[in-house]
């Protein structure tokens, strides 16, 4: 329905009952509604999931790392916080951390809702608002989990997307008000806001997504969707290639576009990086993915990219100086990043393809995309030959000889993220060994701060990748292009086996690239899991690291493992904005299997999801302010998120306290009697140092208080099978775990028997939990 | 200490889904290239075995060639409280416990196991049928206290697994005659289990011998074994009580268990039938059954099929009218081995009253239709709307048409009361901007109106039922 006024004047009419004169009769929105009856928080304000979010607070007690001991926001400061000192404010230390928090995960929230905007405004003008919402024919009717969960209206047609954007620009506003000075003070009702945040922010993904999906005819909740090449070695450099990077798609199709109705696409090679990579191959899987954000210096810097398209998000800010070193154009395309170039899109396409070939300018802005694709593929084609690959990759021999040059002050690896051993590995090559400084491409992030950091100005990140150059030709995989949502006969399917604990969990590797130790850790995870029949969800830039590995008959784990939602898949469902479809999932386990009404009702939902479906997240190189805001996304609806070593610079944790019984108490639904659950799941927000510690982690947090004796059983004995090959031992908390002897896995019946017996357990109940008292049940 | 200390492999629920291939196999034990392989447990006396003795009839592991044996495995348990109906259930547990030890693959059952070692887990260790025996005989005392006693043979001696082979056959045909010979009314207790009651709260599946779970995985022997070893779980003895209706499958005592079990929720259930008072479904049924008004039919389609029954809804959507638990008149979930009883729907026409399902599931029931019946009931490769089905019904003379007269005829009357009771629940659009809606006090008056501006901020829209 159209969200225009309706006015009906009626000037005069007379009739047998009355007259009128100078009727007006104005509506200002007209809503059509759905059979679903409304429920009670349909457009939460930022405070109307309060009591909620302190439920949640209260368990997992927020625990400050500060990464910065001062506050600079206002002329007041600096301020010391230390200790127990409070700002010129008022504010003390707690406060002030969450508030930044909170400001990452506004940004993280508005760029996602910024991104929805943008697109959705492109998709429009191009389709139409009344192109219908199809996000997987029939197999797939409850299109938007969490669209109807929040705002309590279906979407139809994408111009109904348009009010939910709106709704969300205004919470983004209000949130980002309360972080002025003199607004808020306590540091619980800032993380209530973070909570408000994430699941707005979810909100503007599936918005974003479910719109570029409808419209673009993206895989519709196709566990089949079509395997495509990834890896740095699957583009073929005999041809022009075009290198697209960013979030934001309409600009890389409009390229594809371009030269498939040209008769071009088998003559140009159409690569990306980041999540436009995976928008790509969802559109069109002849298209390749390079790789994760981390890819970005190494390939443009080896020359295989002869124009390079930007369009927003996790771009480097130094992209055109880049461009610039391999003589390759650049073409920014979004208003958000406009990297001061001239605005050219009023121009004519051929002027600008003249003057980016003739190298009168580096880059330009074009905001229209379609111009920016006609004028992406003339320039590829008139530059390939020009530029002959022309690279930033030194040669051996520079490498020997910056080595001996080399002074050994050591603030390469003092700057690294991951304190890699650089200047012993360069140290190296002067014997002619380069395998040291090749390994360190495992674990490189390949955020070149060595090189800002060298005194003698090397760029040691080239080198790095010079000595890995062969490894790099050889990083050829497959990865299922992103599916999309998870389809709703799926969810019928194995919700009971997840409900029950008889799937020991759903497990989602998301985020950035930001690894500790390579990309690697996240296939070796995700088979782990996937081999443990665990159900494996991977979303950008780790659903391509995740692929990024081969067993010994060559194939990676997306060949291995089905893409379907059930036990043992690993499911690509697609970009940063599909995460979307994960909460959804969840969301979907709650409404369509378990029948609660969806529509507005969040705290319910919430509420049936952290105390029954086994879900974890791992955001094993988190890096931005969007992975923050999406893990606060998950922390609303009680999936607690795993963070690798890096996420402790989000400054807090969520940490449950498993020695205070008093924490873990829910009511039976049954009965209304509290009961005692143990620590299930014990923590919502961890930061993980190692993939060991992960693993294990991963496997304890996928318990609930829900979990049938066989559920439990099964997830027990991965906690600890896993407990006793990473870390050697048993767990000491697994009678924590155990409500009856049935929650024992017979395999280990003996020895834990024993172990129960020295600890003092008691038997106890499984209840019908739940953290709300008006779900209580009334005996009839 | 570990249960499986001197077991020279790892004993665990995480190799359940390991799959050996020939190149890492040390030896394949049944399998598709042997005739003859069983597996069966039989119940004998306490003083007729001996509790932790292994036996092995032929050569053992180490002995082997990498090559197909046949192969036997004969598990004969003691205890006070085992009888012989057990003896299938505990039976299908070796192949769950057989997955357990790390480098060994067990697929299927009974006469058609399929066994592999992996030739890692030889070299480790695991080069005697006593390790698997000792892990088999702690496994199933472990999981099982009614047993009291346990002794395991193994036979890879081919003269003796053919022996025993036909002894197993028999048994297999024994026990089949007998559970499908059992009848409800032959038995004085059915079973309950609220498994699904943490998605379904009210939902109390009823198990009796002629009524599978709805789910399809519990059979009325699985729930006596199940109520046997653990009588405070999720599964639990029902006493039937009085029969109210032998034809609708009304009992006593199952009503009073569904509404203690429900929490007062549901009082009545009907066993076989799916109007009135049907039997709650829960989420994980395997198919639906459902009315079609229009025929007086019911289709049924079941969890697999992808596209939409002929009234155009898929499983999705026809789940979704009856999931969670509740007692909904006219649809109704229910396993797949539930229509191959006698009993199925029984007292709606059982099969003479299905009009309408998926080809893919009619290939999968269709020795349990009546002969008669077989090509009257369309399939979606058939008929996929209304009118195509109307039609099919009544070329093919399926025993519904005869019921159309009759209804024909209550309709009529049906019809005059509905206009009287419905009401818009609503005003429609029309109504609110037509001149003759803004009626404010009828008779007596004129009202004119001048000037009026009306601004409505938001106009919900509602559809109202017709």
């Amino acid at each position: 329905m159209p969200k225009k006024e309706f006015v009906i004047k009626i000037k005069d009419l007379k009739t047998d009952i009355g007259i009128l004169k100078d009727f007006e009769l104005s509506i200002g929105k007209i809503i059509e509604e759905w059979e679903e009856e409304a429920g009670p928080t349909e457009f939460p304000t930022i405070k109307d999931l309060r009591e909620w979010d302190f439920k949640l607070l209260q368990r997992y007690r927020p625990f400050y790392m500060p990464f910065c001991d001062v506050c600079c926001l206002c002329t007041f400061g600096k301020c010391d916080l230390t200790g127990n000192k409070r700002g010129a404010c008022g504010l003390d230390m707690s406060a002030q951390q969450s508030r930044i928090v909170l400001l990452a995960c506004c940004i993280g929230a508005a760029t996602h809702i910024a991104h929805a905007r943008h697109l959705l405004e492109h998709l429009i003008e191009k389709y139409g608002s009344d192109h219908p919402i199809d996000v997987g024919g029939i197999n797939v009717e409850v299109e938007a989990p969490i669209t109807r969960l929040v705002c309590g209206i279906k979407p139809r047609k994408l111009g109904d997307l348009e009010d939910v954007l709106d709704y969300l620009e205004r919470q983004v506003t209000q949130l980002l008000s309360a972080t002025h000075t003199g607004q808020e003070g306590s540091n619980l009702d800032f993380e209530s806001k973070v909570f408000h945040a994430g699941m707005i922010d979810q909100v503007g993904m599936e918005v974003a997504d479910i719109a570029q999906i409808a419209a673009y005819g993206f895989p519709k909740a196709d566990p089949d969707a079509p395997l495509v090449d990834i890896g740095f070695g699957t583009a073929d450099p005999t041809k022009p290639v075009i290198l697209v990077i960013g979030h934001n798609v309409p600009p890389a199709i409009e390229i594809i576009d371009y030269l498939t109705e040209n008769g071009l696409y088998d003559q140009v090679e159409v690569t990306g990086l980041c999540c436009t990579a995976h928008e790509i191959t969802r559109y069109n899987p002849k298209a390749k993915i390079v790789g994760p954000i981390s890819w970005q210096l190494r390939f443009i810097r080896s020359g295989v990219p002869d124009v390079i398209v930007v369009d927003e998000q996790c771009i480097r800010a130094d992209s055109l100086i880049e461009a610039q070193k391999v003589k390759a154009p650049l073409i920014a395309t979004s208003d958000k990043n406009c990297l001061g170039l001239k605005d050219r899109t009023n121009d004519p396409a051929d002027a600008i393809v003249s003057d980016l070939l003739s190298g009168k300018t580096p880059g330009v802005l074009i905001l229209d995309p379609a111009k920016a694709g006609e004028v992406a593929v003339r320039t590829a084609i008139g530059v390939a030959h020009k530029r002959k690959k022309f690279k930033a990759i030194p040669e051996t021999s520079d490498i020997i000889e910056s080595a001996k040059r080399c002074r050994r002050c050591d603030e390469c690896r003092r700057a690294c993220p991951n304190d890699l051993p650089i200047p012993e590995a360069l140290a190296a090559t002067i014997e002619g060994n380069l395998d040291e400084l090749s390994s360190l491409y495992d674990e490189c992030v390949g955020c070149a701060r060595c090189e800002s950091a060298c005194p003698l100005g090397f760029p040691l990140h080239s080198f790095i990748v010079k000595a890995a150059e062969r490894k790099l030709k050889e990083e050829r995989y497959k990865v299922r292009a992103g599916r999309g949502a998870i389809q709703d006969v799926e969810i019928r399917r194995v919700g009971g086996p997840i409900v029950l604990g008889e799937i020991p969990g759903v497990i989602a590797f998301v985020g950035c690239a930001n690894y500790p130790h390579g990309g690697k850790e996240i296939a070796e995870m995700a088979m782990e899991f996937a081999k443990r029949r665990y159900i494996v969800l991977t979303s950008g830039c780790a659903a391509m690291s995740a692929a990024m590995y081969k067993n010994e008959e060559g194939k990676s784990p997306y060949e291995i493992h089905p893409g379907i939602f059930d036990a043992g898949g690993i499911v690509n469902v697609g970009s940063c904005v599909a995460n979307s479809h994960i909460a959804g999932a969840v969301i979907k386990i709650a409404s369509i299997f378990a029948r609660r009404k969806l529509r507005g009702n969040y705290e319910e939902i919430a509420d049936y999801i952290h105390n029954r479906v086994g879900a974890v997240g791992v955001a094993w190189g988190a890096m931005s302010q969007k992975a923050a805001s999406i893990a606060s996304g998950f922390w609303r609806l009680g999936v607690p998120v795993i963070v690798g070593p890096h996420g402790s610079k989000y400054r807090r944790m969520l940490l449950g306290r498993k020695d205070r019984k008093e924490d873990w108490y829910v009511y039976d639904a049954r009965t209304g009697e509290k009961v005692y659950v143990g620590p299930t799941p014990e923590h919502l927000f961890y930061a993980a140092e190692t993939k060991e510690e992960a693993m294990v982690m991963i496997a304890k947090l996928c318990m609930r208080p829900n979990d049938t004796t066989k559920g439990r059983s099964i997830k027990l004995t991965h906690y600890i099978d896993l407990h006793r090959r990473l870390y050697g031992t048993m767990p000491d908390d697994i009678h924590l775990f155990v409500r009856t002897l049935a929650d024992v896995p017979i395999t280990m019946r003996d020895e834990i028997v024993k172990i129960l017996e020295e600890k003092g357990w008691e038997q106890n109940i499984v209840p019908d939990p739940t953290l709300l008292p008006r779900l209580i049940r009334r005996r009839g | 200490m570990s249960m499986f200390e001197d077991i020279p492999v790892d004993v665990g629920i995480i190799y359940e889904g390991e799959r050996i291939r020939w190149p890492d196999a040390y030896v394949e034990l049944g399998g598709p290239r042997v005739e003859h392989k069983f597996e069966l447990v039989k119940v004998r006396r306490p003083e007729e075995i001996e509790d932790g003795k292994t036996i092995i009839i032929g050569p053992d592991i180490k002995d082997l060639e990498k090559k197909s044996y046949p192969f036997g495995i004969y598990v004969e348990i003691a205890g006070r409280e085992l009888e012989e109906e057990l003896e299938g259930v505990i039976e299908r547990r070796i192949h769950e416990y057989c997955n357990y030890i790390e480098g060994m693959m067990h697929l299927n059952q009974r006469y058609d196991i399929w066994i592999r070692i992996s030739k890692r887990s030889v070299e480790k260790g695991l080069d005697s049928f006593i390790y698997i025996g000792k892990v088999l005989q702690r496994l199933f005392k472990s999981e099982l206290p009614i047993i009291e006693k346990i002794q395991i043979t193994f036979i890879t001696d081919p003269e003796k697994v053919k022996e025993k082979f036909e002894e197993a056959m028999r048994t297999y045909e024994e026990r089949d005659a007998r559970a499908r010979g059992l009848r409800d009314e032959e038995v004085d207790v059915f079973y309950g289990c609220t498994l699904c009651q943490s998605f379904a709260p009210t939902h109390v599946c009823v198990i009796t011998p002629q009524r599978y779970s709805n789910c399809g995985a519990i059979s009325w022997f699985d729930g006596r074994a199940a109520a046997r070893v653990d009588p405070k779980g999720p599964i639990f003895m029902i006493e039937k009580g009085k029969c109210v209706d032998p034809l609708k499958g009304e009992f006593l005592g199952v009503n009073e268990s569904v509404k203690s079990k429900s929490g007062g929720e549901i009082t009545k259930v009907w066993l076989y039938t799916a109007f009135g008072y049907p039997h709650t479904s829960c989420g994980c049924f395997e198919a639906v059954a459902f009315y079609i008004p229009e025929v007086d039919g019911i289709g049924i389609v079941h969890r697999g099929f992808q596209g939409t029954a002929p009234n155009g809804l898929s499983f999705s959507t026809l789940a979704d009218s009856t999931a969670g638990g509740r007692q909904v008149d006219g649809f109704h979930g229910i396993s797949i081995e539930y229509m191959r009883s006698p009993k199925f729907l029984q007292s709606d026409g059982g099969w003479n009253r299905i009009v309408w399902l998926p080809e893919s599931l009619k290939e999968r029931v269709k020795g349990f239709v009546p002969d008669d019946l077989l090509d009257k009931i369309p399939t979606d490769k058939q008929v996929t709307t209304i009118e195509e089905l109307k039609a099919f019904l009544e070329e093919k003379g399926h025993p519904v048409v005869k019921r159309w007269e009759a209804m024909i005829e209550e309709k009529v009357e049906e019809k005059a009361e509905e206009r009287e009771a419905v009401r818009p629940l609503g005003v429609p659009l029309e109504a609110m901007i037509s001149p003759e809606g803004l009626r404010l006090a009828p008779g007596g008056f004129r009202i004119i109106l001048k000037n009026v501006k009306i601004h409505a901020k938001k106009l919900r829209i509602k559809k109202v039922e017709k």
